[in-house]
């Protein structure tokens, strides 16, 4: 296995707040080969979208930030302290969700791209001009020519995200971070984007982290699925494997809560009780364990480590779902008619039982 | 697409609850311009049926739910509820009317008076209509509390004391104080995490078959839209494309613009090709709508004909389904 291109260990996030200290990330591990497309899933709160704002160091000033992140050999934390802001916009750049906000509203598209080139690269007025014309096109823009002299709310919102990523691609990253960059758009256009992303992937051999909530949309497009739960990655795999033969029984059900197209109508859905944990203070036990229905005593007194097979399929878990301790441990549960956390558990078909 | 016809109105079917037959409804955007919202679309509903709404933004699908409870004015067209044409009722008689229609919203947080305590948020529909105010209360609240899954003891809790997902059970619980027949669902698990989305879809199901109610349930998911919907209408810029039974209209669609959805979303439905999927383009102005069928200038198999004349509703043979397209994708029935 060849050097990772990015690799975040140990990674952890603080917000000091008035109610207290959020645990944001704790303890993130991730390597990312060159040229690979990872997926990271989770609902909302989980620290997607934190793990993504640390990589960028958009992160605010009150932000705790501890653990290591290199990227090419360059240490980024050391970048960030020292105030290299290029290497943010030029290496690794990222595209935000919402392309109206990420867009200044009163300057136009050409020029927006332009200003990119000229900060982080120095190029001249006319010729960055020109370049970003050549990015609009490679973006799909149909008239580029004239786009270029529009405001973003002269564009629809599938074209404005177009825009964004002409942006993020001026520099030529060799990492490429979307956070949910199809959310705020239509399926049809969505479908457009990520197969624009796709191309533009493979064409420049970039690498990219998409950040989604989305399981469907990290199944169609990604190398390899992380999934993240209250601050921690808490199992990643291949995509298929994550999908078909999933370890952690916050995946499993995730999976088994969603309506399936092929499924007929008025499926009863597999909902999973309870809600995420707050990151004030946790209490040092899995965070999952109160909603789990395969969670055992140990579950309750300490946090599982990450275990599996190193860069194939890592997962964080004592009772594994699809796997004989899980159902062992599913089976004594729905026995009891309730978990080790006092869920009330009448059955569950998931989890290979 | 077109969809213009009444031609999916079940006019033998005794149990039709609601019946809107050609409803217009045209907001003015000023210089004389108006956006056609929605454009001569005709269904019905039974009782006891959940009908799904799906379609991208701006296909006039929450324009058509409002419209039945009158939140926004129509241009023309009825709205034939046990006798009454909503459409044409004002003042008084549409006062009275309302309690039978209840409707809960996108955004569970922003539908809910912050300042006022959920109890009373529950049981201001029962203030303004109990008869004899005061000896429903807390009885009926905790009842209703109960039903939708909040502890009746945070009756005195105000809404942001809630997470998203209990917020949307207290707009379910405050949608049925008032024993309503129909209930309209506008896009009620899009804001919602999905481990949560799953719990209120549930949880509609449930009170649908404990209160007897009607649902119609609007959405652009169209794999929630399948799962919660017995009938199922696609929309695109204020026409219906194709209505019919949820299963078989997934399982056999017959309108490319209800094949490209079905193609475009992440996990493509088995039952079409993903070359379907290739639209170009945004959808059209809805102040200029395109002549003929207005899907011509993103459909892959449009001709001259699309371009002049609007294709008119129509059935499959004595199915429950119907599509207005020119040229219709042949599917083959499996039998």
């Amino acid at each position: 296995m060849a050097d990772p291109q990015l690799t975040v260990r140990d990674l952890t996030v603080r917000f000091p707040t008035t109610r207290g200290v959020v645990e944001a990330l704790n303890g993130v591990n991730i390597d990312l080969e060159k040229g690979q497309m990872l997926g990271i899933v989770g609902e909302s709160g989980s620290g997607k979208s934190v793990t993504a704002k640390t990589l960028m160091n958009l992160l605010p000033r009150t932000a705790e930030v501890e653990g290591e992140v290199f990227f090419e050999g360059q240490d980024v934390r050391k970048l960030a302290a020292e105030g290299k802001e290029h290497f943010w916009g030029v290496e690794m750049t990222m595209v935000f969700q919402d392309p109206m906000t990420s867009l200044n509203p009163v300057k136009k598209c050409g020029e927006q791209i332009a200003e990119t080139l000229r900060y982080h690269l120095g190029r001249g007025k006319q010729e960055a001009l020109e370049e970003a014309v050549d990015l609009l096109g490679q973006v799909g823009l149909p008239d580029p020519k004239k786009r270029v002299h529009q405001y973003p709310h002269e564009l629809s919102g599938g074209l404005r995200q177009r825009v964004v990523i002409a942006m993020a691609l001026a520099c030529q990253p060799s990492l490429l971070i979307a956070d949910e960059p199809t959310t705020a758009v239509d399926v049809t256009v969505q479908r457009n984007l990520l197969n624009l992303l796709d191309k533009l992937r493979e064409e420049r051999g970039m690498s990219m982290i998409l950040i989604t909530h989305d399981l469907g949309v990290a199944r169609g497009r990604c190398d390899d699925v992380a999934v993240m739960y209250a601050g921690r990655i808490i199992e990643r795999s291949a995509t298929e494997t994550l999908f078909s033969d999933s370890r952690h029984p916050y995946t499993d059900a995730l999976l088994r809560s969603i309506p399936r197209i092929d499924q007929p109508s008025h499926t009863r859905l597999e909902p999973i009780p309870g809600r995420p944990p707050e990151l004030i203070t946790p209490p040092v036990q899995c965070a999952y364990a109160p909603r789990c229905r395969f969670a055992q005593p140990n579950c309750l007194e300490e946090i599982p480590d990450v275990q599996g097979v190193k860069g194939m399929h890592e997962f964080a878990c004592f009772h594994p779902a699809n796997t004989d301790r899980g159902r062992e441990a599913l089976a004594t549960n729905v026995a009891a008619g309730k978990s080790a956390a006092g869920l009330a558990i009448t059955g569950y078909a998931g989890g290979g039982a | 697409m077109a969809g213009s016809g009444t031609a999916p109105l079940r006019d033998d079917n005794p149990n039709v609850l609601v019946t809107v037959t050609d409803l217009e409804v045209e907001f003015p955007v000023g210089k004389g311009a108006v956006v056609h919202a929605v454009s001569g679309i005709s269904f019905d509903v039974a009782e006891g049926e959940t009908l799904g709404i799906v379609g991208e933004s701006g296909c006039g699908k929450s324009t058509v739910a409002k419209s039945i409870i009158r939140l926004n004015d129509i241009k023309s067209g009825s709205i034939d509820y046990q006798g009454h044409d909503l459409a044409k009722l004002e003042g008084e008689a549409l006062r009275k009317i309302r309690p039978d229609l209840q409707m809960i919203f996108q955004d569970p947080i922003s539908s809910l008076n912050p300042r006022r305590k959920i109890r009373d948020v529950i049981s201001e529909g029962l203030a303004v209509w109990g008869d004899e105010q005061g000896s429903w209360s807390q009885d009926r609240i905790e009842e209703l509390m109960m039903a939708v899954g909040i502890d009746p003891k945070f009756g005195d809790r105000r809404a942001h004391q809630f997470s998203g997902g209990q917020c949307q059970r207290i707009g379910i619980a405050r949608a049925l104080a008032l024993d309503p027949k129909v209930m309209i669902c506008d896009e009620p698990v899009s804001a919602l995490d999905v481990s949560v989305q799953a719990q209120v879809l549930n949880l509609l199901e449930d009170m649908k078959q404990r209160y007897g109610l009607t649902l119609l349930f609007i959405s652009h998911d169209l794999s929630v839209v399948k799962n919660v919907s017995d009938r199922i209408i696609v929309m695109y810029l204020g026409k219906a494309c194709e209505i019919g039974n949820a299963d078989e209209l997934y399982e056999h669609p017959r309108h490319p613009y209800t094949r490209a959805l079905l193609a475009s979303i992440p996990e493509p439905a088995p039952t079409v090709d993903p070359s379907d999927g290739d639209i170009e383009g945004e959808l059209p102005s809805a102040i200029t709508p395109p002549a003929g069928c207005r899907f011509n200038t993103r459909c892959q198999h449009a001709t001259d004909i699309c371009f002049t004349e609007e294709p008119q509703m129509q059935r499959i043979g004595d199915q429950d389904h119907y599509f207005a397209c020119h040229h219709p994708v042949e599917v083959s029935v499996s039998v």
